[in-house]
């Protein structure tokens, strides 16, 4: 089971990550998660937020490429008060990533490949913090660096 | 160091946040080439066992979504999603029967759907996949099918009809 960590006591939040309903975009405002959620409609829009609650902690937009066998996230944020050093939940856009991850095995198999395009200022730290591969603008996990997230984040 | 736009370091950003840079159609071009090309490097140090690891968290995570939907679907009986992990490893059923010590024969009645698997052959086939499909995912697609078969099965509720007596009676 998928967890978040308390982030003042790290005592662990079984969460679920879901398809975002339509009703959904009337609650994720700019302001509360980041970004103008609505620009995503054309996309795989997923919310995660815990069992035993119905707030969202995190958004991630994704775009299959099915040619490519490749699963890109365009889009993630966790809620503005999950940002930063006085959030109340940590590990929530890591459990987004292995989700992410998770599709891109459930469509591709063995070709499976989740890829992000980050600002520049930023790769170091998703390399860093979740594996990722570097293939010059794009980053990206398969094989072994997406299953080592898997295993991560008990997906 | 924090950055202007929003009072969060980028150590911070890159926990919480993922947002995109604009390219234009000539760089995206370029930064999809790039990708291909580290992807078919990356694969080139591909070992052995890495794919059909790969295809057994496929086929579980397959079955994982069927059970989670509760709705059963007659191309997805317990006995496809076997037929399919078989299928990953081995070219001859006799030669998988024998590794999980069962008689071809019971194996056969199964994947012909002419009878359920029972829970020793649950957890042989979870310590077959050395766990990666555990035995409570195929035990849930299992359930599905149990659950629409007393659901649909009439003959078999007609028959036990006769074997009941002093039933309660409400008003």
């Amino acid at each position: 089971m998928m967890q978040v960590l308390l982030f003042k006591t790290g005592e662990p939040k079984q969460i679920v990550v879901e398809q975002l309903a339509e009703s959904d975009y009337k609650l994720i405002t700019k302001s509360k998660y980041h970004f103008n959620w609505k620009e995503q409609k054309s996309n795989d829009v997923y919310k995660l937020r815990l069992i035993e609650n119905e707030e969202i902690l995190g958004l991630m937009s994704l775009k299959i490429h099915i040619d490519e066998t490749r699963i890109e996230i365009v889009l993630l944020a966790c809620s503005i008060e999950n940002t930063g050093n006085n959030k109340m939940y940590d590990r929530i856009a890591g459990n987004l990533i292995a989700f992410a991850c998770r599709e891109a095995i459930k469509w591709f198999g063995a070709d499976a490949c989740v890829s992000l395009l980050p600002k520049t200022e930023l790769k170091k730290y998703y390399i860093i913090k979740y594996g990722m591969l570097d293939a010059g603008r794009q980053i990206y996990l398969e094989s072994n660096a997406l299953f080592t997230l898997l295993k991560e984040y008990k997906v | 160091m924090k950055t202007n736009e929003n009072k969060f370091t980028l150590d911070e950003i890159a926990d919480s946040v993922v947002s995109p840079i604009r390219l234009t159609r000539a760089e995206r071009k370029l930064a999809d080439a790039e990708l291909a090309e580290a992807r078919r490097k990356n694969k080139e140090g591909i070992t052995g066992d890495q794919p059909l690891y790969a295809k057994v968290l496929q086929l579980r995570f397959l079955m994982e979504d069927y059970a989670k939907s509760e709705i059963f679907d007659q191309e997805l009986s317990f006995a496809s999603f076997l037929r399919k992990y078989i299928r990953l490893n081995y070219k001859a059923n006799k030669n998988f029967a024998n590794d999980i010590s069962l008689k071809e024969a019971e194996l056969s009645l199964i994947l012909n759907r002419h009878r359920l698997p029972n829970e020793k052959m649950i957890v042989r086939l979870a310590l077959h996949s050395n766990n990666l499909i555990p035995a409570i995912s195929w035990y849930r697609v299992l359930a599905i099918e149990k659950e629409h078969e007393l659901q649909s099965n009439t003959a078999f509720k007609e028959k036990q009809n006769k074997h009941v007596k002093n039933r309660l009676h409400f008003e």
